[in-house]
């Protein structure tokens, strides 16, 4: 049969952010594939050496859209090491609050992005719906719906505002309420169980082969791999809650484990609204004002877990009022690079759009 | 510091020339060695339970005339993270692949020669081009490329017509 | 698959009857959602509170903002006539502009909303109105944890009351390093104090060579306009720290103590090098300086740094006018003002001491022997008071009486006759120096002090710098304040002075802002004293310029009439400076000497050399 070359994307509606994949197929099989990243390749990294420490706070949420807010936070986390500066308890868990917020946001996006390769829409206009009612509450917190620009290195910008927690507890109320319902619609939808069980598997050794994090190491090894544990940031050792975990990864347990963590992250907000003390929520970073603040060189890397695996930031300082170096570790980088080269051959044209979303890619993480 | 790594540093010492050494977290140590131990050292740690490499990563640094490699590798058990490094020269940057211990390096590898312009000897794909398509100028995260003089050169500025300087011009 | 499964999917359908959480497209523009408080959304500018300083503009991470004069914005001291511009095209509402704001005026709104076809429309100067023309809700604003200014000044180290008040030792310690580059990187860079500033200082520009710590750039950059940085850095009035964009909301950058700790840590030969480069030596032609006060060494550095040949001739027995018999040693030693006159000396600078021009050497005599003459004589003599009693002996003048002190302090004179109970009339820095001095003088002599300063002015009202009023107190001065001394009451059998009768005052200025002091004569006390010391006020001695001159001269309320360079108006080969022609500080008078070199450089150029 002749092999034909096809792209997915950069504009498609299975498509994660504007990446492409190039593939050669023959029929309906993938022969080979390789991800074209760059198409909205900003330079970041570059753009990182030309701002103060403080500006770049403008730039960094841009670089994971969904959820914007793991990279405020590593780069505080890193920023925060090379300075030695002790964050106030309760910036602490303010940070928690927010970061679980993001993952469930990010979780419910990508949950419910699964109707568009499937072609279940509902499962999209639902999840967007509710990701839509976080997105209030950051606007509320933060200032804006998207890029939060919340926490900063130190602690973060502002406190709570009033009111904020009931706010917060209404709505995990109403969604854990709702999840049964996702679980109805996606989960044990029988078209939807044809396409995801036992297709597009991810064993155990390609995970170490190509360093896949998340909750696609986590339903291959049935390991419980995940920062928060394993390194606990922020403050969640003191909180309780379960990593879900299995030891065969197909699509359908990627989506499940996704779809329990969601039920962890109510439980963890629930625990720190609970639990988070009063006081500063911001620390100083250095003397004088913001365009003078100098961060002692050192070079160190911080990690945190996002909704897709390990997101760290690689710092380098030489001592001055700009970083000299920040490099990005998107959690999407091993799979969606050589893991689309060397694991979506074989799959159908139409599961390449599933394998991406269940694989936890999102593309601007690796363009940064 | 962490005993874990504590242990670790010493065992590591035992085995090879450390030149440098820094502890810039509790459980992170940053470690520099000889460029022709670098294979080896990761090849050990992976032995030891250092089975991700998070990151392959290059810092510029002009004004030595070097390009330091930076592999960041985790171990799961402990959450001990590692940042192996070694610096290699810079007006001839070429290094061995390491893909062989850990696979997942091949696009690290790709991105650092784009961005850097560092050879992988080994990685038969790392000359590709990977993000910048049609790209004509320096690998441009090296510290002598200058990225607002390649804008402007390349793109034009906006010219505004509103005059704000007098009372009442608008608004 | 059981049926169940097959059915669940279908529950959703539920929905079907419930209202709808998303926003109908209609609704976005015609009826749009108002957004949460807090919102960033576009600008607005408070330009009644905005003083143009443009830090908006220095921190905007995505150059948005331009800073643009307007001409109906009058250009005042303590602020630039500039506001801001925003391109709603490259903004991209991160608030840091609102955060990093130093008068507070910028916000942002909850308006989100704004449609156009003309991509002009969105470049856009806020003002207190909003951009869409509504009524404006305001959305983030900066608080207290958001601040991005330092606004707290780093604390120096200062000498113990209970240390200082018995000796002159200097008080202020000094920044160390580490505390000056924590103050420099206070500092926004908005140049609103070099405007201020009389000789314009390059201030930001020596700030940011302390944060930088390169010090020898920071001298460098002091001698453009200051030849005494370091009498400056420890007595300046500092109105450069009035008009600091931090002083907004916050302490103001200690501009004064960077500059002191500059020259205090450079050492001399390093100095020297950068002091001794800025020399040119184009000019020809040799001038003469009365008066070496700041006017007249400040002429006199930069004159000889231009290439012409100085003299300066001082009637003193040290040179320095006011550096040297004026300011008490506690705030400045006399080897700080031996360093900056040492400098200027290497220049080739001669300076003539003991020589009173009008008595030791005439004005013609200056006049032939030199092609162009600087006077700057300041304001030597005290304004007296008459009131009944003021001619007793034991009713003391401050000048004669600091420069008494300051020869004591030196250890070239013998203790000024001081009694145990004192009343020091006026409340300006001079009346503080006086007053301060006698504490000193006091606990030296007696173990204790009791100084009483009495003044028109009340506590608001005081002109004198805060520090002088926060340390006398400290030092146990009292105050007697609001009250207009009425006359010296006099034991009638011994001559000796009992004490002063003042009424107390109950307006100082009118409603028009003028000085027009009312009392109330009935409201009377008398404060009881041995000594009395006079400190209302200055005036000039222009007895040694001859009558021909001083009759081509205009003279107005002691200020001799001069261009803008100092060239006195009716005597081309005259110029003056310093208090005798404006203000009366320090630095004003570096300011006028700089002037009046460039004056006297032009000058010289077009008029040919006598000799």
């Amino acid at each position: 049969m002749k092999e034909i070359k096809l792209f997915l994307g950069p504009q498609h509606p299975g498509m994660h952010g504007n990446a492409s994949v190039h593939m050669y197929v023959e029929g309906d099989i993938i022969k080979r594939s390789y991800l074209l990243p760059g198409m909205l390749h900003r330079g970041f990294e570059k753009s990182m050496e030309r701002r103060t420490w403080m500006n770049n706070i403008a730039l960094i949420p841009r670089i994971c859209v969904p959820e914007p807010d793991t990279n405020e936070m590593v780069y505080a986390m890193n920023i925060e090491a090379l300075a030695k500066i002790k964050v106030p308890e309760r910036a602490h868990w303010i940070r928690m609050i927010i970061l679980e917020l993001a993952r469930l946001s990010a979780h419910l996006m990508a949950f419910g992005g699964i109707g568009g390769p499937t072609g279940l829409y509902t499962a999209m206009y639902w999840a967007q719906a509710d990701r839509d009612r976080i997105l209030t509450i950051f606007e509320e917190i933060t200032g804006h719906r998207v890029y939060h620009m919340y926490i900063v290195a130190g602690g973060v910008r502002k406190d709570l505002p009033k009111g904020i927690e009931n706010k917060i507890l209404d709505f995990l109320n109403d969604l854990e309420s709702r999840l049964p319902e996702y679980e109805d619609l996606v989960l044990n939808n029988p078209t939807v169980r044809a396409r995801t069980v036992d297709n597009i598997l991810l064993p155990a050794e390609v995970v170490w082969e190509l360093g896949v994090t998340g909750i696609g190491m986590r339903s291959a090894t049935g390991q419980e791999y995940d920062i928060r544990k394993v390194a606990p940031y922020a403050r969640y050792e003191k909180v309780d809650f379960k990593v879900p975990t299995a030891t065969y990864s197909d699509a359908q347990t990627r989506m499940t484990l996704k779809y329990q963590e969601m039920y962890q992250s109510i439980n963890i907000i629930k625990q720190a609204i609970d639990m988070m003390p009063g006081g500063k929520v911001r620390a100083k970073v250095a003397d004088g004002s913001a365009l003078r603040w100098r961060v002692p060189a050192g070079q160190v890397y911080s990690a945190v877990e996002a909704s897709r695996g390990e997101y760290g930031y690689y710092t380098v300082s030489d001592g001055n009022t700009m970083p000299y170096r920040v490099a990005v570790r998107g959690a999407s980088f091993p799979q969606g690079l050589l893991g689309v080269e060397k694991y979506m051959p074989g799959h159908r044209i139409d599961d390449a759009p599933l394998w991406f979303d269940t694989m936890g890619i999102c593309s601007p993480e690796i363009d940064r | 510091m962490n005993k874990d790594i504590k242990n670790l540093v010493a065992d590591i010492k035992s085995r090879f020339e450390l030149v440098g050494e820094d502890y810039p977290k509790d459980d992170q140590a940053a470690l520099d060695f000889n460029s022709r131990d670098i294979h080896s050292v990761l090849a050990y740690v992976k032995s030891q339970g250092f089975r991700q490499l998070s990151i392959l990563s290059c810092v510029d640094w002009i004004k030595d005339n070097q390009f330091q490699l930076v592999y960041i590798v985790f171990n799961w058990e402990t959450g001990i993270r590692l940042q192996v490094r070694t610096r290699i020269d810079r007006s001839n940057p070429k290094f061995t692949t390491v893909t062989s211990i850990y696979p997942g390096a091949k696009y690290y590898e790709r991105d650092v020669h784009e961005f850097f312009g560092v050879e992988f000897e080994g990685n038969p794909d790392s000359y590709k081009q990977l993000f910048l398509e049609n790209w004509d100028d320096m690998p441009p995260l090296r510290k002598d490329f200058d990225s607002k003089a390649y804008s402007d050169r390349k793109y034009p500025v906006r010219e505004y017509a509103a005059d704000f300087s007098k009372a009442g011009d608008k608004k | 698959m059981d049926k169940k499964s097959i059915l669940a999917p279908f529950k959703g359908w539920k929905y079907l009857f419930k209202k709808p959480v998303t926003v109908a497209m209609d609704d976005i523009f015609k009826n749009p959602r108002e957004s949460q408080d807090n919102y960033r959304g576009f600008h607005i500018n408070d330009w009644a509170k905005c003083i143009g300083c443009g830090t908006c503009s220095e921190v905007c991470p995505t150059n948005a903002i331009t800073m643009v004069e307007r001409s109906d914005v009058a250009d005042e001291e303590g602020s630039k006539p500039e506001r801001p511009v925003i391109d709603y095209g490259r903004c991209c509402f991160c608030a840091l502009c609102v955060d990093i704001c130093t008068s507070g005026s910028l916000s942002l709104t909850k308006e989100y909303l704004l449609n156009s076809s003309d991509p002009e429309d969105f470049y856009y100067m806020p003002t207190e109105k909003g951009i869409t023309g509504k009524p404006i809700k305001l959305g983030y604003v900066k608080d207290e944890t958001s601040d991005l200014l330092d606004l707290e000044r780093k604390h120096m180290e200062h000498v113990g009351e209970d240390e200082r008040k018995g000796s002159f030792i200097e008080i202020v310690r000094g920044f160390s390093k580490e505390q000056a580059i924590a103050e420099a990187s206070r500092c926004v860079a908005c140049e609103i104090c070099t405007k201020t500033c009389p000789a314009h200082m390059n201030i930001p520009e020596y700030i940011r060579s302390v944060w930088n710590d390169n010090l020898s750039e920071g001298v460098d950059y002091l001698y453009k306009t200051n030849p005494l940085p370091s009498v400056c850095g420890r007595i300046c009035t500092h109105k450069c720290e009035g008009a600091c964009a931090i002083s907004q909301r916050g302490d103001a950058v200690a501009i004064r103590w960077l500059k002191r700790y500059i020259v205090d840590n450079v050492p001399d030969d390093e100095y020297e090098k950068v002091v001794l480069s800025q020399v040119s030596k184009k000019g020809d032609g040799k001038v003469a300086i009365v008066g070496s006060g700041s006017a007249g060494l400040s002429a006199a550095y930069y004159l000889s740094t231009l290439g012409y040949e100085v003299d300066v001739y001082e009637r003193k027995a040290q040179a320095g006018g006011p550096m040297r018999y004026g300011a008490p040693k506690y705030r400045l030693p006399d080897d700080i003002t031996n360093r900056d006159i040492s400098f200027i000396e290497k220049l080739g600078v001669k300076i003539h001491t003991n020589t009173d021009v009008g008595k030791d050497i005439t004005m013609d005599k200056l006049k032939s022997t030199h092609d162009a003459v600087f006077i700057a004589t300041g304001y030597p003599d005290t304004r007296p008071l008459n009131i009944p009693g003021v001619d007793n002996k034991d009713v003391i003048m401050a000048m004669p009486f600091l420069a008494d002190s300051a020869d004591f302090e030196r250890g070239s004179a013998k203790m000024p006759e001081i009694k145990e109970k004192v009343v020091v009339i006026g409340s300006g820095n001079v009346a503080f120096d006086v007053a301060r001095t006698l504490v000193r003088l006091q606990n030296m002599k007696y173990g204790k002090s009791d100084v009483m300063m009495a003044a028109l002015e009340n506590r608001q009202q005081i002109p004198a710098d805060i520090e002088e009023i926060e340390e006398g107190t400290e030092e146990g001065i009292k105050f007697n304040l609001a009250c207009g001394p009425q006359k010296i009451v006099v034991d009638e059998k011994t001559g000796n002075v009992k004490g002063v009768e003042v009424c107390e005052c109950t307006q100082l200025f009118d409603e028009n802002h003028r000085f027009n002091p009312q009392f109330d004569f009935d409201a009377r006390q008398v404060l009881e004293a041995d000594q009395v010391y006079l400190a209302i006020g200055q005036m000039p001695d222009f007895t040694y310029i001859p009558d021909e001159v001083q009759s081509q001269m205009q003279i107005e309320r002691g200020k001799i009439k001069t261009n803008k360079n100092g060239q006195v108006a009716g005597v081309p080969w005259l110029f003056a400076g310093g208090d005798i022609i404006k203000g009366m500080d320090i630095i004003n008078g570096v300011a006028n000497g700089h002037d009046a070199a460039i004056g006297i450089d032009e000058y010289l150029r077009k008029n040919k050399k006598k000799s």
